[in-house]
């Protein structure tokens, strides 16, 4: 059996559960057998449970803010102080370029919707004469030379810049009738006979 | 910060044995930590860095402060003269008052060295691996200075039971 002097060393990490587990066994073997380190390891507990009674619980309102006053006023270095700048900087930098975007943004809008020019591309773009001539032209010979005539008639062109096929009247791929509604007049298209 | 800092009083409450100072050092080891943040290399927790500081601050401000007091002037005489003439063989028999004073007292006399791993085991419920890291000493050293400090104590408190 191990010497009292041996296993009072070992006593406190036996207690804190800190030793090997042979040592465990070492010393719990020990302890069943001798009351004068059974004694002093019941003082030990003793002890650990007064300390902790005893321990104050400190008050730590306005910890936070108190180490971040402190923070505040250190002393910040150059380089430190250039690159806060700089990132400040930047940041307003950012959000100007970002309120640019958004006005230009809007601008443009409203140039596109409100203006006559944009106005009269968007009728264009959706005039259906055109996209009929072209659909007209992959379906119907007779369309096509209709479609080419009436961009080539000179009369037309010459007189009105701004005629234009509305609506092509006839499936008959031989015959094509359409009309003006600026000249409110409807053309009928015969191909010449043979 | 919420999460470390009732840790960190602790910390600095077992090694200077007084709230008000260890509340400064807990503060100072926040603004230490800011400072030296890009310092901090991933080989130990962030915690036991930030305990690590604190217990460094809170040694190096108990040497500049040379509090190396055995017994405090007038309040100590006057916890001495409170404690019990006559009393039992354990110290479990002397009144809990008694003994709390006696207790603090006890402490006080320890070095911050003992008293900070006595602490930091019984009170902050640290590991000797955690307390070899904080106070960056070897884990026997931790084992040794815990049974001084408990031998000390129970000594003490013995002594007080037995007068």
């Amino acid at each position: 059996m191990a010497e009292c002097g041996e296993i009072s060393m070992m006593l406190g990490a036996f207690e804190d559960s800190e030793l090997e587990p042979n040592e465990m066994q070492e010393v719990a073997f020990h302890l069943a057998r001798c009351e004068s380190c059974t004694g002093i390891l019941a003082d030990y507990s003793t002890l650990g449970r007064d300390l902790r009674s005893i321990a104050a619980e400190p008050s730590l309102a306005g910890f936070s803010s108190a180490v971040i006053a402190r923070v505040d006023r250190l002393p910040q270095p150059v380089l430190t102080r250039i690159a806060r700048l700089l990132r400040r900087q930047v940041d307003s930098l950012g959000a100007g370029l970002a309120w640019g975007g958004a006005v230009a943004a809007v601008a443009v809008l409203t140039i596109v919707l409100m203006t006559p020019l944009a106005q009269q591309f968007a009728n264009r773009s959706a005039s259906p004469g055109s996209s009929i001539a072209t659909a007209t032209h992959e379906a119907a010979p007779a369309a096509n030379q209709v479609a080419q005539a009436a961009s080539n008639e000179p009369t037309m062109a010459d007189n009105d810049s701004h005629a234009d096929i509305s609506r092509l009247e006839s499936e008959n791929h031989s015959v094509a009738v359409w009309s003006e509604p600026r000249r409110d007049t409807t053309v009928i298209w015969l191909p010449d006979q043979p | 910060m919420e999460r470390y800092q009732r840790r960190v009083v602790g910390v600095a409450l077992a090694v200077v044995h007084n709230q008000d100072d260890a509340i400064e050092l807990a503060q100072e080891t926040f603004v230490r930590a800011y400072e030296n943040l890009a310092k901090f290399e991933s080989r130990s927790s962030f915690s036991t860095w930030l305990y690590r500081i604190a217990a460094n601050l809170a040694i190096d401000f108990w040497r500049r402060e040379g509090r190396h007091v055995v017994l405090r002037g007038e309040d100590a005489e006057n916890e001495i003269g409170k404690l019990p003439t006559t009393t039992g063989d354990s110290f479990k028999e002397v009144s809990r008052s008694e003994l709390s004073a006696r207790l603090k007292q006890a402490l006080e006399e320890l070095t911050p060295e003992h008293r900070a791993v006595i602490l930091l085991r019984e009170v902050e419920g640290m590991s000797y691996d955690e307390i070899s890291d904080v106070l960056q000493c070897p884990r026997g050293t931790v084992m040794s200075r815990l049974h001084y400090a408990r031998t000390h104590l129970r000594t003490i408190l013995k002594d007080v039971a037995g007068s």
